[in-house]
């Protein structure tokens, strides 16, 4: 049964691509909702299957990993690929409403966003190191595709800025997997990690593992390397701009995460940790303020990811020499933080997309008024905030209350001002937005109704990520079961 | 003043970058990889259907990666062929009509799409594959272009999408049918190795140089604006 949810997973997202690539935007359509439903039916599956019997090593080819390669079907692997499902089933959605059929070069979005599925899953589920830079690969072109999707002047600007961003980080990575492939002779991680653990780790490891996550680090727009992200993810299309904030940018954080987790133990050290902590932590103070700054309502949402992101680099210092109870709570706070960051961010780009079709302005001050013409938009905007701002019940609140616990367990005391600091910051651009909308216009009047689909799919986004923090239990149960590493 | 700060910064970082690379390439040099890959494959190379380990990984061992990096060459490709908003991606303009080239291209096309199906064989068992033929084709594609000889599926058509699709679409039938068997996605049947690592390795060639083709001739040309949501456009 297994293994014909692995093929479903891994053939459905390519072939469809291949199969919209030749059709048209509205044909591409439907036949896109078909696959939505069969790759969100596989993902349900699959997690349902490890939730009971546990993770297990898929050998593609049938060969064994060093020769071949292996795939890592793990619990917290399932968890993305079923939060990769929902997120990309909604934008997906929104996507086939949202855009104009009309305009003959959005016949590629279709296959560009098939392909972007399929590399995000190969990330997901990768356990060899090369595999994961070909996945990153697949993501990063298909991402920079979907913004240059028109090919108007300033989206051409910021996309070309986001590949040079986005190969960079992809060639430090790659630098550092051949170092290490060089030392060890395999590319498999669970190898690498297995000859780290059994004793002779030779000093001088470290620049690889540095090199790595400094491409990364740069993929994944972590202070002060974020320059690339609010251009890109301000000028995309809406359903492409939330693929971006929400599932792609994490992509190469989850790399990161899972080398961390197993070679930084030994290759890594505390200075390094907290230097990497030290700049999450300015990434949510200066994101938040930016937010705070921006005149379009795009671009506040996209600094506010750039803000969100910099919690997720509290991952290193808080697991970093603490004792194994406290790295599974920061490692539990982050996953948290990931999923209901993921779910909100996409409800808030969908729903800025609506406002933005409805007032027919970019611009914050614009939507004075809006508030009286489409309350449930602005609504799910505002509901997803709440997330973001880390007020109980929601995802985001579990999120936080883990990390702060961890932090005081570990004795990183000092973590708590960032976490306290980025939920007030990030109450402040929300109520912004919100402040502009209540404002009454004298004149205007002309708002365009946007269809109700478009306006019920961010809504179910933001409400799973208000709910997030009630379930958060049975997810984190699930995304930490032990891994027995039995092939199939 | 601040320029001179720039510029030494930068050739410090530089330098620094360096050093610590020879360092590590110094310190690895020394030692013996724990694991011995190379030997590896050539243990199992007999049941891989091909006489050429780099085909062997590329196609067999690691075929997964490779299918996956021709994903990669056709989202290149889509995202060319998006940003050309012309019917025809034939521009007369750029037409010449040098007669030197012309007659050197009479001698050249077809000497290299000669070489570009003897790289496709010899991968077999030498350096050379589809990567390596599908450059050469695409080259002499170019080449005819540059000649101005008339090349009507290279509009933005569905042939051209066919044609940018069917190498991959292949390697992923041939994947999903052996998971349909019963191995795992990407198994070969034993007997079928060789003839199925000729066929997609064909049809990639075909697929490589499409894919090099079409980014060559599809630039951005011209008026069609896609403005910013919430611009006029």
């Amino acid at each position: 049964m297994t293994l014909w949810l692995m093929a479903g997973l891994l053939f459905t997202p390519l072939a469809w691509a291949v199969l919209t690539l030749l059709l048209d935007f509205s044909k591409g359509r439907v036949v896109t909702w078909l696959g939505i439903l069969v790759q969100v039916l596989v993902s349900l599956g699959l997690w349902a299957a490890v939730a009971s019997d546990g993770g297990f090593l898929y050998l593609l080819g049938g060969w064994q990993a060093p020769l071949g390669i292996e795939l890592r079907v793990d619990g917290l692997a399932v968890t993305f690929v079923l939060l990769t499902a929902l997120v990309a089933a909604a934008c997906g959605w929104h996507a086939s409403i949202y855009l104009d059929p009309g305009k003959p070069w959005h016949r590629y979005f279709w296959p560009l966003f098939w392909f972007l599925w399929a590399g995000l899953n190969a990330v997901w589920l990768g356990g060899d190191l090369f595999n994961l830079y070909v996945g990153l690969e697949l993501i990063s072109l298909a991402a920079v595709g979907l913004v240059a999707l028109g090919g108007q002047a300033d989206a051409l600007r910021a996309a070309i800025r986001y590949l040079m961003a986005a190969l960079l980080g992809s060639l430090a990575y790659l630098l550092g997997v051949a170092l290490i492939y060089g030392q060890f002779g395999t590319l498999s991680l669970a190898g690498v990690t297995e000859l780290i653990n059994s004793g002779d780790v030779q000093s001088g490891l470290t620049f690889p593992l540095i090199l790595m996550l400094l491409g990364l680090a740069l993929k994944t727009a972590l202070f002060p390397m974020h320059g690339w992200l609010p251009p890109a993810h301000g000028i995309a299309k809406s359903p492409v701009s939330a693929l971006l904030s929400a599932l792609v940018v994490k992509a190469s954080f989850y790399i990161a995460a899972r080398l961390w987790l197993d070679l930084g133990g030994d290759l890594g050290g505390y200075a390094l940790a907290q230097l990497i902590g030290v700049l999450g932590s300015l990434a949510v103070i200066w994101g938040s303020w930016l937010a705070f700054r921006q005149a379009k309502l795009k671009q506040v949402v996209a600094y506010s990811s750039v803000a969100q992101i910099g919690y997720l680099f509290l991952l290193f210092p808080l697991t970093w020499g603490v004792t194994d109870a406290i790295s599974q709570q920061a490692q539990q706070g982050i996953t948290l933080q990931v999923v209901s960051h993921a779910l909100a961010k996409a409800a808030m780009f969908l729903a800025a997309g609506n406002l933005i079709m409805s007032v027919g302005s970019n611009r914050v001050d614009a939507l004075a008024g809006v508030s009286r013409f489409l309350p449930f938009s602005l609504f799910s905007f505002g509901l997803a905030g709440v997330s973001l701002m880390g007020l109980p019940p929601t995802g985001g609140f579990a999120a936080k209350w883990l990390l702060l616990q961890a932090s005081l367990a570990s004795g990183q005391w000092w973590w708590l001002g960032v976490l306290l600091a980025g939920g007030l910051l990030s109450a402040a651009y929300v109520f912004r937005v919100y402040r502009a909308s209540f404002i009454e216009a004298t004149d205007t009047d002309q708002f365009y109704h946007p269809s109700r689909s478009l306006e019920v799919i961010p809504m179910i986004l933001a409400l799973m990520s208000l709910g997030l923090g009630l379930v958060a239990e049975p997810v984190l149960s699930v995304m930490s079961l032990p891994f027995e590493g039995a092939s199939q | 003043m601040r320029r001179f700060f720039g510029v030494t910064v930068l050739a410090a970082v530089c330098l620094a970058f360096a050093g610590a690379l020879m360092i590590t390439v110094w310190h690895i040099s020394g030692t013996q990889a724990p694991v011995d890959l190379p030997g590896l494959l050539v243990e199992n190379l007999e049941a891989s259907g091909v006489e050429h380990p780099i085909t062997a990984v590329l196609l067999n061992f690691r075929s997964y990666d490779t299918l996956l990096e021709i994903g990669v060459l056709v989202i290149a490709g889509i995202a060319g062929i998006s940003m050309a908003k012309t019917t025809s991606l034939e521009d007369p303009l750029l037409r010449t009509s040098d007669s030197l080239l012309y007659a050197l291209q009479r001698w050249f096309v077809p000497l290299m799409l000669v070489l570009a199906g003897y790289l496709l064989w010899a991968g077999s068992d030498r350096p050379g594959g589809a990567f390596q033929a599908g450059a050469v084709l695409a080259a002499s594609g170019v080449m005819m272009r540059l000649g101005g000889i008339p090349m009507e599926f290279l509009r933005p058509g569905v042939l051209l999408r066919l044609g940018l699709a069917l190498g991959f679409s292949v390697f992923l039938l041939v994947a999903v049918a052996s998971a349909l068997a019963g191995d795992a996605f990407l198994a070969y049947p034993e007997a079928f190795n060789k003839p199925l690592i000729l066929v997609i390795e064909t049809v990639l060639t075909f697929s490589i140089a499409m894919v090099l083709l079409a980014l060559f001739v599809s630039a951005p040309v011209n008026g069609a604006e896609e403005p910013e949501e919430g611009e006029r456009g």
